[in-house]
């Protein structure tokens, strides 16, 4: 969990996220950082997800479900 | 007979990522062309369905390309049983579709391992005078045209496949003495799994806006097969060190 607050810090160029953190909100939101988290969720995790799963997943603890249970 | 000049009767090639997509169409081709062939992949199933597809001689040789010296040796064991070879192509590659901040020096590493040093070893190990057969020799990368223009998230497989350029050009120049010609396609996107894949992590207008970067529209497997046709037989024996854009008009504009 704490290696992947810090990576989704890193994306979001910020220097923490909380769990309840909307995604969208994130001044650095937009469609490359999509493609980033998109990205980073095939190399480290071992999955493959889109766009829009990352748009449905809404906030940051969507996030964490959605790359600990797609598989 | 009939004249042919693409004829590759009596030509035997070695064809990488034989298994699917750009490579399954380029094996089928050339085998109707006559030539015969060393189909590499290491995806078993697919390359059963290539091969039953093939009408010449096939052998198959299932590898994971990123071990190179299992490549070598497996090579030279085909080699001794079906004869010396003409040249390769180098189909097999991957994409990587990542923005600078989520880039790694893992992922990045193994991208340009398959897409760009693996030819550069098959190039090594195939014009060896053990596994060369001395005439009429071709060597085919196949790199992208975003090894020649710019593209968003596409860092790392840029890198890779703008290397094969360089790669192209020295060794056509080292290999001409020898007189095996070295070349390059570019291609546009064509409709395979691997389209599949990028474009599934993508919305619907992401499939029209690639449409509309082709000016002939998306291209088909078989449009990067008939120029590999060409680039291994004697019809383009004037031609070393170019890059082809096959493209449909993408880099034109
Ligand atoms: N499809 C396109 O639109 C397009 C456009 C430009 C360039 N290209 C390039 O053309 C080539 C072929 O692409 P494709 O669309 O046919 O892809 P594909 O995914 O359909 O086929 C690639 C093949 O390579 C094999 N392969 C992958 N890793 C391997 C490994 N480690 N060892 C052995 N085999 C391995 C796969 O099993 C597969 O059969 C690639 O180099 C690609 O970069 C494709």
């Amino acid at each position: 969990m704490e290696n992947f607050l810090e990576q989704m810090a890193e994306l979001f160029e910020v220097d923490s996220v909380n769990l309840q953190d909307e995604v969208i909100a994130f001044d650095a939101w937009d469609s490359l950082t999509g493609l980033s988290i998109i990205a980073l969720a095939d190399d480290e995790y071992g999955i493959t997800i889109t766009v829009n799963d990352i748009l449905e997943a809404k906030t940051i603890q969507g996030l964490y479900a959605l790359f600990n249970q797609k598989k | 007979m009939l004249f042919n000049p693409v004829s590759l009767l009596d030509k035997r090639y070695l064809i990488t990522g034989a298994a699917s997509g750009l490579g399954k169409a380029t094996s089928i081709l050339l085998s109707k062309l006559g030539a015969e062939l060393i189909l590499v992949d290491i995806d078993e199933e697919g390359l059963n369905d290539t091969s039953k597809m093939c009408s010449s001689n096939v052998i198959k040789v299932i590898i994971n390309l990123y071990d190179i010296s299992d490549l070598k040796a497996k090579i030279i064991d085909s080699v001794s049983k079906f004869g010396k070879l003409n040249g390769f192509v180098h189909l097999a590659g991957r994409p990587y579709i990542s923005p600078l901040k989520s880039i790694n020096e893992k992922t990045t590493t193994e991208v340009f391992m398959l897409n760009t040093y693996v030819g550069i070893e098959l190039a090594k190990i195939c014009t060896n005078r053990k596994i060369f057969a001395g005439e009429s020799g071709s060597l085919v990368f196949i790199s992208s045209v975003y090894g020649l223009v710019g593209s968003a998230a596409n860092v790392g497989y840029a890198m890779s496949k703008s290397a094969l350029h360089g790669v192209t050009k020295s060794l056509a120049i080292e290999l001409a003495p020898k007189n095996i010609r070295v070349n390059c396609i570019a291609p546009g996107f064509i409709k395979t799994n691997m389209l599949q894949k990028i474009s599934d992590s993508f919305n619907s207008e992401y499939n029209d806006t690639l449409t509309k970067l082709h000016p002939l529209g998306l291209g088909e497997a078989d449009d990067v097969a008939n120029s590999v046709a060409f680039l291994l037989s004697d019809m383009s024996k004037w031609i070393t060190g170019s890059i082809m854009s096959v493209d449909g008009g993408f880099t034109a504009q």
